[in-house]
């Protein structure tokens, strides 16, 4: 790496221009994460007082049938809506890279629904999905595809892929963005070359363009899994966690015992949610290789 | 550079200090829809010219939870600001015993403020926690059976139903005559999504009065033959009777089943004073078609009407607290609680303003709700409230989904309460 831009001194100087970030890192993420870390282990409920209890919010969690049943819904929505993100988002991506008429105007397009906050378009797909004047329900009986109205977040299953429709929509543009950008970065030479020797466009897509891109997927992949880990808006919005609570996501759950305020156990249950999407990182970053020399 | 940071310091931590308030300032926060903020900037500016407290207004948001959450965070932080608020029934307990609220009652006694106007139950329900006054009635709520009264007419019937197997038999009736004009007419619409107002139909479908759910000693027993007779009757009103739409449990609060009724495609409805309204508004199609009536009951039990409402109340952390009771007292006085009836249509949180001529006037049926409210039961009365609320929540929603027998799902709840209720005492 040494070349003529390289600087030989300054280390002061150095530490005097990150100093802003820093202490915003430490102020914004550092301090209250060790805050709830250091509350996790009281019993910190308003109206009882505080005491010391050291690991038993944490014991009580894997006890905790409802705890069990948020963690549960939030690992499996991951298992479920991430892969197909990536899936649909990266589709998205190599059509916009396309030499398309009206390029530009699709781009944007692509990218509406990322740009819309969550709580608004779940509350867009909240009026797609109601019961007596949704626009799925429009269609179902106009089309003759159902006999009547269907209540399509009435069971947990119904629910859960009402919540993944429209956690995709909204999200899928996110990863054709990155994707898009990781595209553009593969040199058009090897393409060509590729061609020259013979290979079909899916075989250059997959032998060429896709292992470029394993870097820029990783980080589309660790962005998306830590997002639908704390998932929360969509949820709140749409199902409020239910029927019977089989749609509360970890996120969720915490949120009703810092609003009944038990703040300690909602710490607790913060702290393991951290605790998981730091693991995901740091093995995604471990398999991903970033840390070897690039 | 240091030059240039230091000073940039110094004025983002002038632009933070600047947002503390002044002291001897009162701030009453409130939240509600924006002719209701209205109001209360109009009483508010009237009460410190009159009084010549200099207050103002911290506005919030409509939702109740938002709301919460925005005195949660000053009130544990134990800041002077707000000083007094409005709170829901369901949170005066947890607020009460955390030790934020101020206690009323030598307030009340050295000034000799008559609390008998106050509904003596509501007060002593919600309002005394451990022997103090915690907070005063502003606003009292009940649930109210609504139904129609041309259709009761038009199918013989000659009186609103008086307990639920009669609400289903005549809902089946009217149900089955208008479902020929309108495929999308149901017998009765209620809130049965998973939500604080699901534990409130469940202690009124219940009719066994606080029994319902009731904790002694930190042990509730939900698994009772009258708990598992209404959570029976809730979920069959879907699935099986269908006098009540499929989206019963999943989308139906308060509003949902308001503009479901006010659209005439129901019989009858479970709701709030609010509702009375907004049927009777001049754009309403049930405009002059609507009665109300007691909550039903089961055979051998009583009607029951879950009491609601906004409390308001004094942080104990408040500068300025004598100045707060006085604001107590101006909001809960006769005439701001008649205007507050007049220009919002709130049901005011003293009696005797249901018996104003001008306030009947205006709304008639107030001389009815005067009598459900002095017989409506409240929620338990525990600070950890909250938690087993949501446990039951979700319960009693499975049940409705039919993913869970009533049964069951009472007895799961019954457990995970009583777990709940042993970590918090």
């Amino acid at each position: 790496m040494a070349g003529r831009g390289e600087v030989v001194t300054g280390g002061r100087e150095a530490y005097f221009f990150i100093a802003p970030l820093l202490l915003f890192v430490f102020a914004f993420i550092v301090f209250p994460i060790a805050g709830t870390f250091f509350s996790s282990f009281f019993s910190d409920v308003t109206f009882m007082g505080k005491k010391f209890i050291f690991l038993s919010n944490y014991t009580h969690a894997f006890s905790d049938p409802g705890f069990r049943q948020a963690f549960g819904f939030t690992l499996t929505f991951i298992a479920v809506a991430v892969p197909l993100e990536l899936f649909i988002g990266t589709a998205f991506a190599v059509i916009l890279d396309q030499e398309l008429p009206l390029r530009g105007l699709w781009r944007a397009c692509v990218l509406i629904p990322w740009a819309i906050p969550s709580a608004v378009s779940a509350r867009i797909w909240q009026l797609i999905y109601n019961y007596g004047y949704g626009l799925a329900n429009f269609i179902a009986v106009h089309s003759g595809l159902a006999d009547g109205p269907v209540n399509w977040t009435g069971t947990a299953s119904g629910s859960f892929i009402a919540l993944l429709a429209a956690d995709v929509w909204k999200t899928a543009p996110f990863v054709a963005l990155i994707v898009l950008a990781g595209l553009q970065a593969v040199p058009s030479d090897l393409k060509a070359q590729a061609r020259v020797d013979r290979a079909t466009s899916f075989q250059v897509f997959r032998l060429v363009t896709l292992p470029l891109l394993k870097p820029v997927l990783t980080v589309a992949l660790l962005f998306r899994t830590i997002d639908t880990l704390r998932i929360f808006d969509v949820i709140y919005v749409l199902t409020g966690g239910g029927p019977g609570g089989s749609t509360t996501s970890v996120s969720l759950y915490a949120y009703n015992y810092f609003a009944g305020g038990d703040f300690g156990y909602g710490s607790a249950v913060s702290m393991l949610l951290f605790m998981v999407s730091f693991g995901l990182s740091w093995l995604y970053v471990r398999l991903a290789g970033f840390g070897e020399a690039a | 550079m240091k030059k240039i940071y230091l000073p940039l310091l110094a004025a983002a931590l002038a632009a933070f200090s600047a947002c503390s308030k002044k002291p001897a300032e009162l701030v009453f926060s409130v939240g509600g829809a924006p002719n209701e903020i209205e109001v209360w900037e109009r009483i508010i500016k009237r009460f410190s010219e009159e009084k010549g407290v200099p207050a103002s207004l911290l506005r919030q948001p409509t939702d109740s939870d938002q709301r919460r959450q925005g005195l949660l965070v000053p009130l544990k932080s134990e800041k002077a600001n707000p000083d007094v608020f409005l709170a829901d029934i369901a949170w005066i307990g947890q607020f009460a015993a955390s030790g934020w609220l101020e206690d009323l009652a030598p307030y009340a006694a050295k000034d000799g403020t008559d609390l008998k106007p106050f509904w003596p139950k509501v007060v002593d329900f919600a309002d005394r926690y451990n022997g103090q006054l915690s907070a005063l009635p502003a606003y009292v709520d009940a649930g109210l059976l609504y139904y129609r009264t041309d259709l009761l007419n038009k199918y013989g019937f000659k009186a609103p139903p008086a307990t639920w197997p009669e609400l289903l038999s005549v809902s089946l009736k009217i149900q089955a005559g208008e479902k020929k004009a309108n495929p999308d007419f149901f017998g009765f619409v209620w809130q049965g999504a998973q939500y604080e107002g699901l534990v409130c139909d469940f202690l009124e479908f219940a009719s066994s009065g606080e029994k319902a759910i009731a904790f002694s000693d930190g042990v509730v027993k939900l698994d009772t033959p009258e708990n598992i007779r209404a959570l029976t009757f809730m979920r069959d009103t879907i699935a099986k009777n269908r006098i009540s739409p499929p989206n019963t449990y999943t989308e139906m609060k308060e509003e949902e089943v308001r503009t479901f009724f006010q659209e005439g495609k129901a019989a009858f409805e479970r709701n709030w004073p609010y509702a009375w309204g907004l049927h009777q508004q001049a754009d309403s199609p049930v405009k002059g078609k609507v009665g109300i009536a007691p909550m039903p009951r089961f055979p051998g039990g009583t009607s029951v009407s879950t009491l609601g409402g906004w409390h308001i109340a004094v942080s104990r952390f408040s500068d300025d607290k004598a100045g707060a009771w006085e604001l107590v007292k101006y909001i809960t006085s006769p005439a701001v609680q008649k205007e507050l009836a007049l220009e919002l249509g709130w049901n005011p949180g003293r009696m005797d303003v249901y018996s104003d001529k001008e306030v009947l006037k205006a709304y008639p049926h107030f001389a009815h709700l005067e009598k459900i409210f002095a017989n409506a039961y409240p929620r338990p009365n525990i600070p950890y409230y909250t938690q087993v609320s949501s446990i039951l929540q979700r319960h009693l929603n499975s049940a409705l989904s039919g993913a869970s027998e009533p049964g069951a799902a009472l007895k799961a709840a019954e457990s995970e309460m009583n777990e709940a209720a042993a970590r918090y005492r």
